[in-house]
């Protein structure tokens, strides 16, 4: 079976070309031609696929898809290519569950069906949105805190030290990788849940690997997130990473932004570069995928386009293969805002009810410190367990309803611009204020008003 | 004049279908009717691939479509070129930008859209990809004889090189040379302001209207 060797190997060694020329010539043509081949076009007014012989014809497209383009290697500037034995020997024995965490903190993460009624594995918190250093413990308390958010996620962006901005691969970021791992246990313990798995991916570039330390970091037992670049690139610090963390034994979280627009094209395209960018993530040893759609207008998921791609991908994946999949939710409204509640349970409802977990749900722009509610977490995992009761043509309905209440409001610049944590919480007790606690209220009655059993 | 309009015609159809080789044999065409260069230019590739370039922020054509009739137009211009004066080279030169993500960020699908766009809009640009280090932006436009530096950053952290980089132009004292235009999520035109750059652009559409201002801007002074 391919090793993960043997991919570092052809990184070193397979054809040489230039990044335009993959896009052009291993991506676009070859999406726009197997888009045609398998009569893959956007429903336009579909929010939540309901064709199953779609899903399969996207499945389909996107596996040929990796055996005909490969995978970019940036800084080689070779293509890693794969045969089909190696493509099938790989899915065939793909994680379809695993424990992460430790102790009482354990869980089980599995893979969902298409309509599967069991809840979603949630994976919430900061999500990299920027998070000062004097609130990180506190903000991630609070998060764990959270008994619906199963997986602490992502615990947030270090951008500066002391006062210092750091710049990724300096000193400063090695000393803030660690002291990121450090202060999201800390969190933990304060929460009362130290065995609670952390998603992490301490700052950034290669010096994150020193968040790693069994008594104080991320422990073995912690996924570790990493990125195929779109579309369908890796890069030497991945590579890097991910020879480390398999080796530690770490469970993998590999993520895919494939771009509405760019080289894949429209959505149908995009579609078929998630599913090949989910393969590959599995050759490349993950064991949960997740994608995260870009758009090139609205740089957000919650728009039409993305809403239906990702049910597209959702199903191909879910129906055609083992693999554990989840979807980041990235808003255009704020936390502290009515839209927000309304664009993450539209997403929610479309891929929960695909065979997804959930990730998130985050802005796409966030403005300023601290800029994420875990209360609101906690409203988008009830969204969660209620989407897995219903079927994809009732969630189809629910999430049209809702995109018509913010389908005007998608632009990045007139979207709400929301609360920093400090402003919807008290602080000292990490309880939602009033305001806050009015504003879920709100949310419940809306999400009830369009027919969400919550 | 029927001819002309002909040429025209067939020169447009060679972007909007991005046929390189029909756009050569039209410029070539172009040539032979004793056509004047810029004007055929302009007419015939400069307004289509306007046009692509407004149906792409309208999301009806994708990035694809943009980049082929792009390298189209390139293809076109070599032809053109041969007969341009050297005052028309210049008039019809909007500009030579050297761009990409500055180090330690590896986000490229904006700046990658924003070459797209450019080079759709006639400029010649030299995409150095991403993490770049920032004396390679210097390097390179001083070998390209580059008029602008583009850079994109989509970190909070890595926005801070573009600072660095209009610091290094100044201690080289070349500073005033370039154009520099600075985009990405993190930026804000009060962020450009602060640091000293020439300019920020939301999006790419931005970015092709801003540069297209300061081009109007240096032919009208010239
Ligand atoms: C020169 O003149 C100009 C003029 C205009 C210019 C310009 C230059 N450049 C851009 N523009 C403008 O025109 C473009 C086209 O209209 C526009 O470009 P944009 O890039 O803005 O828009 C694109 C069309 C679509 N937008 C995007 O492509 C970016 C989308 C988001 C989700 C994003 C993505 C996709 C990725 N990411 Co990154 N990522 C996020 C982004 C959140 C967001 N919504 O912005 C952001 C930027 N990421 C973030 C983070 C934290 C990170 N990411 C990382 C990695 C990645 C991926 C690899 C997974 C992927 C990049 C894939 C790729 N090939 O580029 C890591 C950094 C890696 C590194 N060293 O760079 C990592 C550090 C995560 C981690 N812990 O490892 C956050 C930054 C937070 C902060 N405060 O800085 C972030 C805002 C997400 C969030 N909501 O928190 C304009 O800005």
């Amino acid at each position: 079976m391919l090793s993960f060797v043997e991919i570092a190997k052809r990184s070193e060694t397979g054809p040489l070309a230039t990044a335009d020329d993959f896009a052009m010539q291993n991506v676009a043509f070859r999406v726009s031609a197997l888009e045609k081949k398998y009569g893959l076009r956007h429903a336009a007014g579909t929010y939540v696929n309901c064709d199953d012989d779609l899903a399969d014809r996207a499945w389909q497209a996107g596996r040929e898809l990796i055996l005909q383009s490969g995978l970019y290697s940036l800084n080689s500037r070779r293509v890693i290519q794969f045969d089909e034995q190696e493509v099938d020997e790989r899915l065939a024995a793909a994680t379809a569950e695993f424990t992460a965490g430790a102790g009482k903190g354990a869980v089980r993460v599995y893979r969902r069906d298409v309509e599967d009624r069991r809840p979603p594995v949630i994976f919430g918190g900061p999500f990299n949105a920027d998070v000062h250093e004097s609130m990180f413990v506190k903000l991630n308390e609070a998060f764990a805190g959270e008994p619906l958010i199963d997986l602490l996620l992502l615990p947030g962006y270090l951008k500066n030290l002391d006062g210092v901005e750091i710049r990724p691969n300096s000193g400063l970021s090695t000393r803030a990788a660690m002291l990121y791992a450090r202060w999201a246990r800390e969190a933990l313990m304060r929460a009362g849940r130290p065995g609670m798995p952390i998603v992490g991916h301490a700052v950034m570039a290669l010096n994150e690997i020193a968040s790693a330390n069994e008594d104080w970091g991320l422990r073995v037992c912690d996924p570790r997130a990493f990125a195929i670049i779109s579309e369908l690139q890796v890069d030497d610090v991945t590579l890097t990473r991910l020879a480390y963390y398999l080796a530690l034994g770490a469970p993998i979280y590999i993520s895919a932004t494939p771009l509405i627009g760019g080289y894949a094209g429209g959505p149908a395209g995009a579609a078929i570069v998630g599913v090949a960018a989910h393969i590959a993530s599995v050759l490349l040893g993950g064991d949960v995928m997740h994608l995260g759609p870009q758009h090139v207008k609205y740089k957000q998921q919650t728009n039409a386009m993305s809403l239906w791609m990702g049910s597209v991908v959702k199903q191909a994946v879910a129906r055609n293969s083992r693999m554990i999949n989840t979807t980041s939710v990235t808003t255009s409204g704020r936390p502290g805002s009515l839209q927000y509640i309304l664009e993450f349970s539209a997403l929610a409802l479309s891929v929960v009810t695909s065979g997804s977990h959930l990730t998130g749900p985050r802005p796409a722009e966030p403005l300023g410190w601290n800029n994420v509610s875990p209360l609101m977490c906690r409203l988008f995992a009830e969204v969660g367990r209620a989407a897995a009761q219903l079927g994809r043509a009732e969630a189809n309905q629910i999430a049209g309803a809702l995109h018509a209440k913010y389908q005007d409001k998608l632009d990045l610049k007139d979207a709400p611009v929301g609360l920093p944590f400090e402003q919807m919480y008290d602080v000292r007790t990490l309880q939602p204020n009033a305001e806050h606690w009015a504003l879920y209220e709100q949310g419940r009655q809306e999400l009830r008003a369009v027919g969400l059993p919550l | 004049m029927a001819e002309h309009e002909a040429i025209i015609e067939r020169m447009r159809d060679s972007i909007l279908e991005a046929d390189d080789d029909e756009a050569v044999a039209a410029a070539e065409a172009a040539l032979a009717a004793g056509m004047d260069p810029l004007a055929a230019l302009e007419a015939g590739f400069s307004e289509p691939i306007r046009e692509l370039g407004e149906a792409f922020n309208r999301l009806e054509i994708f990035l694809p479509q943009l980049v082929l009739s792009a390298r189209t137009m390139q293809a076109g211009l070599k032809v053109l070129e041969r007969a341009l004066t050297t005052a028309a080279r210049e008039a019809a030169r909007k500009g030579v930008v050297v761009i990409g993500t500055v180090e330690g960020d590896i986000h490229d699908i904006g700046k990658t859209i924003v070459v797209a766009m450019l080079r759709s809009a006639g400029y010649e640009v030299h995409d150095l990809g991403t993490d770049v280090p920032l004396p390679q932006f210097i390097n390179v436009a001083e070998q390209t004889h580059a008029d602008i530096i583009g850079m994109s950053a989509l970190l909070s952290t890595t926005m801070l090189r573009q600072r660095d980089l209009l610091e290094l132009l100044q201690l080289k004292g070349i500073r005033d040379k370039y154009f520099v235009i600075v985009g990405g999520a993190p930026a804000t035109q009060a962020w450009a302001d602060s640091i000293g750059a020439n300019a920020f652009a939301r999006d790419a559409h931005e970015a092709v209207l801003c540069l297209n201002a300061r081009a109007r801007n240096v032919t009208s002074r010239a």
